[in-house]
């Protein structure tokens, strides 16, 4: 595997070691005597120039410090690293695999660009020594985290790097996997700052903005003389005294913003709660499916908003319309993602349930609706949006209150500037319900947000 | 393909086929008549029990509407809203895949473009494309123009997400293999990006084309019936609006009817393009 | 499509009767199945008869979209039989007057994809099937679980999800999902095909290690001849599509057995014997091209 000439004295004593292995960024924490401890670990390795040290693929027992000399550290493509040849010299640490759990093979080619004088250290050995004091462990390993995916960048092995010896849930060791979110976080965050992409993404909103504005404000430009500017928008948005009524100073602005979330709301709950069970069935039974679903698929094509005025005959209140055309949008849209969902499940899954004795109200309680709930999950994001749709259009036509009634009335009123307050307030609250959403279903779903991360399937 | 394939194939379609269309569609059958049923007893509740249900006792019964319906078959003004409505559906349907195809396309494979690009268009995607009717209106110089402006945005958005997320998934191995083959970055964009993205590219366009329907239809109802000139304008959407007003019920529900149709089949109608399109996809 | 047809083979010899009780012996026969059978009719297995002794390993060994699966199919109670009956220790699983067997925690079947419950953590998974036929409480099988994965080297990898461990870890918590109910029989369809070689070969000596504990018939469906010769007792060789026992093969290398095994000289005569078998069946596979059943 390495080539290595023992003879060659290359025999740092206790004190050298202890100071190497201070030096070296994941080590800087510990006290000198688990410092001690990890230098009586550690043998020491002479290389060749030239010679290589590990191969992608090999069995990773041992991380490497380097002594003496420079390394060239080249990553596999499995790795997935941005940056994949990099030369490091003393006092830096490679050969981490070895504290991978499971998957404890190189990811990476190191030849030696000169004579080189290595410490050998043994990742279990490493960490039965760590294990002695777990707080440093903990700070010791979120180091290492920290200087993977800055180094390597390889944010997805953080997951396996070898459990934190401390509490964990029920009594079983604390993984590292929460432990380096805030790290992984802040990380990402840092190298997001330091890619061109903010600063691309600022220049695309000048440019759109800058646009407008110019056309509309400066120039005049054809028909953008009647639109409203986003410097004249602003402006009103933020007046204590709005020309037209409507700025985040006026109560008004909230209470429409208020009349329209509670009525999404209602509307969601309803369209949820009808559309998840029933896509569920429509998924599982295959009876229930042909009596229902040909119904259902009739009625679809026929576009939310043309129930307007059969909903206003129906219902005989003024809300009822409006958030009956909104349940019926997001009914639809739950219903059928579901379904969809449901008929993904791959079929070894209730296979398998039924193999281990599991009757048919328990693979679908335990099988069928964990299974599909990532579906479900990006129907409901869906349907959000569809019902905020069909929501300012019934609005627009039949409501008093409301973004949607904000919008048209400042249409027929003339008071241009609002019409855009109220279509950005309706852009960011829809935003938001979609994002409030998908966290949501990223937290129920750890299981899958794990393995997104590790790549899986 | 071996003849036994070949022969489940056509064999199933036949005979496999008429076997489970026969409990399939009795079931389909008994649920429609199951509907129409209660559809019809409940809207006439009132006369039949003296108690008038609630919601379903209001609507216009299936029979009247069908009565209804007979005499609008030799009417002209009614098949020219069947046209005024479907003109604008495939127009602004065709502007949002000229327009979004090659916009999609340019920032999954431009990785500069997506960054300048795609944060403005997610901020703008909430919001509704009714939201824009008024702003549209002011904007264009005539109201066929603003209707069409809406529309588009209505099937935009969607084909240019679907565009990139079809052009995401494709497997980076077969980029590999294509460079490793010698191809240039045209050839890999023509043989690669564009076939691959195609499915989505039709997935989108179906969903697209059901939402340019809704937006179609509101923006008919809301330009043509909610206070602006109504004279012009026309289509199915004014139809059902025009019923609701002068008080023909029944003609709203074959509104509803008629466009549910026009929509179902322009979406059958794409669909079948896109099998037509993307023959590789049709044995999965 | 017109095998030929015989009433079954008679095994070359049988001198290891493995088992002392009789639990898990498994007889088929005369099976058929023909997919659509007023249609395209596709036929899938072809009066297939074969006895599988109580703690028999056998492996069954043919090419791509033979039917074998079909077969296994069957005894795990997934799909109907259009002909001939499978008996469990006497009692008819499927047969006439009843097409299709019912799943069951007897006998158990840890599929070539895997089939741990991505949402469910590795405990979770191998403590389902007592909790879910009520056999045990939650705690109990909670506990047995721990036991069990202790036994197979899986401990620490409780609380991990299905997600986050390799496969050929995996794979081992599926295998002792399945053993948690004390099946008679546990049917492998390919279960390591998607492994690597190396990860493989240990796979095997884990899965004779818990063999050697466990003492359950297995029916292990592989294209891998080696891998066949290695673990079983007896290899049958399926002919292709449709599929019916062309070749029977006893190993009588002695049993507990390790990776030593590969390289004696016994295994290369065994081989010796059976791969022309196979290869002649996997030539004309080849050529009718045909899709995995």
């Amino acid at each position: 595997m390495s080539s290595v000439d023992e003879t060659l004295a290359f025999d740092p004593s206790r004190e050298q070691r202890i100071k190497l292995l201070k030096g070296a960024m994941p080590f800087e924490p510990l006290s000198d005597e688990l410092l001690g401890k990890i230098a009586d670990i550690a043998t020491t390795e002479r290389v060749a120039k030239g010679a290589v040290i590990y191969q992608v693929g090999d069995p990773a027992k041992d991380l490497f410090v380097i002594a003496n000399g420079q390394v060239e550290h080249a990553l596999g493509p499995g790795a997935e690293a941005t940056v994949l040849v990099k030369v490091v010299g003393r006092g830096d640490v490679i050969g981490w695999a070895a504290l991978l759990k499971d998957r404890s093979r190189r990811l990476a080619k190191t030849t030696a660009l000169v004579d080189c004088q290595l410490l050998r250290i043994s990742g279990d050995q490493l960490m039965d020594v760590l294990s002695e004091d777990p707080e440093v462990a903990q700070d010791v390993l979120s180091r290492w985290a920290k200087m993977i995916i800055e180094d390597f960048t390889v944010p997805r092995w953080l997951a396996q790097v070898k459990d934190a010896p401390g509490r964990g849930e029920d009594g079983g060791p604390q993984t590292t996997s929460h432990l380096s979110g805030a790290a992984l976080f802040w990380y990402r965050f840092s190298k997001w700052l330091t890619s061109p992409r903010p600063y691309l993404m600022l220049i695309g909103f000048a440019a759109f903005f800058g646009s407008w504005f110019v056309l509309s404000e400066v120039i005049h430009f054809w028909r953008f003389d009647n639109l409203p500017g986003p410097r004249e928008v602003l402006i009103e948005w933020f007046n204590p005294d709005p020309i037209y009524g409507l700025s985040i100073y006026t109560p008004e602005y909230y209470d429409h913003i208020w009349w329209s979330i509670r009525r999404i709301l209602i509307a969601f709950a309803i369209a949820t709660g009808l559309g998840v069970p029933v896509g569920l069935f429509l998924g599982w039974s295959k009876k229930f499916r042909e009596y229902v679903f040909p119904i259902f698929e009739t009625l679809r094509p026929i576009p939310v908003l043309a129930w307007v005025p059969l909903a206003i005959i129906m219902f005989l209140s003024v809300e009822g319309p409006v958030i009956f055309l909104a349940t019926l949008a997001s009914f639809y849209a739950t219903a059928l993602n579901t379904m969809l969902g449901v008929e993904s499940i791959e079929e070894s899954y209730p296979r398998a349930a039924a193999c281990l004795g599991a009757s048919k109200w328990q693979i679908f309680r335990h099988v069928v609706i964990p299974g599909a709930l990532p579906y479900v999950f990006t129907g409901l994001q869906i349907s959000v949006g569809v019902a905020w749709f069909s929501l300012v259009a019934a609005e627009m036509v039949s409501g008093q209150y409301g973004l949607g009634y904000v919008i048209n009335n400042s249409y027929t009123n003339v008071r241009y500037p609002t019409i855009v307050i109220g279509m950005i307030t309706l852009g960011v609250v829809g935003y938001i319900s979609s994002a409030l959403i998908r966290m949501l279903g990223d937290y129920m779903m750890q299981w899958r947000v794990r393995e997104l991360a590790l790549g899986g399937q | 393909m071996s003849a036994t394939a070949a022969s489940v194939r056509s064999g199933a379609w036949s005979r496999f086929g008429h076997a489970m269309n026969n409990e399939r569609v009795r079931r389909a059958i008994i649920s429609v008549i199951v509907f129409v049923g209660f559809w019809e007893i409940g809207s006439r509740s009132e006369d039949l029990f003296g108690y008038r249900f609630p919601w379903i006792g209001l609507i216009p019964a299936p029979t009247d509407v069908f009565a209804s319906f007979v005499p609008l078959i030799g009417d002209q003004g009614y098949w020219t809203s069947w046209y005024q409505s479907t003109r604008r559906v495939f127009t602004g349907f065709i502007a949002a895949q000229i327009v979004g195809i090659p916009l999609g396309l340019a920032m999954a494979t431009s990785r500069l473009f997506y960054n300048l690009s795609f944060p403005v268009f997610e901020v703008m995607r909430p919001i509704p494309p009714l939201a824009w009717v008024p702003a549209a209106i002011i904007f264009w110089p005539t109201e066929e123009s603003s209707i069409a402006f809406v529309t588009f945005l209505g099937a935009f958005y969607v084909v240019v997400i679907n565009v990139l997320g079809g052009a995401k998934s494709i497997d980076v191995r077969y980029f590999q293999s294509a460079y490793s083959m010698g191809a240039s970055g045209w050839d890999v964009f023509r043989r690669i990006i564009l076939p691959a993205t195609l499915p989505s590219i039709f997935i989108g366009s179906a969903v697209g084309m059901g939402i340019t329907w809704e937006v179609v239809v509101a923006a008919e109802m809301i330009s043509g019936g909610g206070g602006t000139s109504g004279a012009s304008g026309g289509g199915l959407g004014f139809f059902i609006w025009n019923a609701y007003i002068g008080g023909s019920y029944p003609l709203i529900v074959v509104g509803m009817i008629s466009i549910g149709v026009a929509g179902y089949v322009s979406s059958s109608l794409i669909r079948k393009l896109g099998e037509t399109f993307t023959p590789w996809r049709r044995l999965r | 499509m017109n095998a030929v047809r015989s009433e079954g083979i008679t095994p070359m010899n049988r001198q290891q009767q493995p088992a002392k009780e009789a639990k898990g012996a498994i007889k088929i026969e005369k099976v058929e199945k023909v997919y659509d059978p007023t249609g395209a009719a596709v036929q899938a297995v072809d009066r297939c008869s074969l006895d599988i002794g109580a703690g028999e390993i056998c492996m069954i060994v043919g090419p791509s979209g033979c039917g074998k699966t079909t077969l296994l199919n069957a005894i795990a109670g997934f799909h109907s039989i259009t002909d001939g009956a499978i008996y469990l220790d006497g009692d008819m699983l499927c047969g006439p007057g009843k097409p299709q067997a019912e799943p069951g925690p007897d006998r158990v079947v840890v599929f070539q994809n895997g089939a741990l419950f991505p949402w469910k953590t590795n405990l979770e998974n191998v403590a389902f099937g007592p909790i879910m036929q009520g056999t045990m409480s939650k705690a109990e099988a909670n506990e047995k679980a721990r036991d069990l994965m202790a036994t197979a080297g899986l401990s620490g990898t409780e609380n991990n999800y299905p997600g986050e461990i390799s496969s050929g870890v995996r794979r081992r918590v599926e295998i002792v999902r399945a053993l948690m109910n004390d099946p008679k029989v546990l049917l492998l369809d390919e279960p390591f095909r998607a492994l690597d070689s190396l990860t493989k070969s240990v796979m095997h000596e884990a899965l004779l290690d818990i063999y050697y504990k466990n003492k359950v018939t297995i029916f292990f469906i592989t294209h891998d001849l080696e891998e066949a010769i290695f673990l079983g007792h007896r290899v049958v060789i399926m002919t292709t599509r449709p599929c019916k026992p062309k070749k029977m093969l006893e190993v009588d290398i002695p049993h507990p057995r390790d990776y030593s095994v590969l390289t004696s000289q016994r295994f290369r005569e065994l081989m010796e014997e059976t791969v022309e078998a196979v290869h002649e069946e996997a030539v004309k596979a080849f050529e009718a091209g045909e899709k995995e059943m």
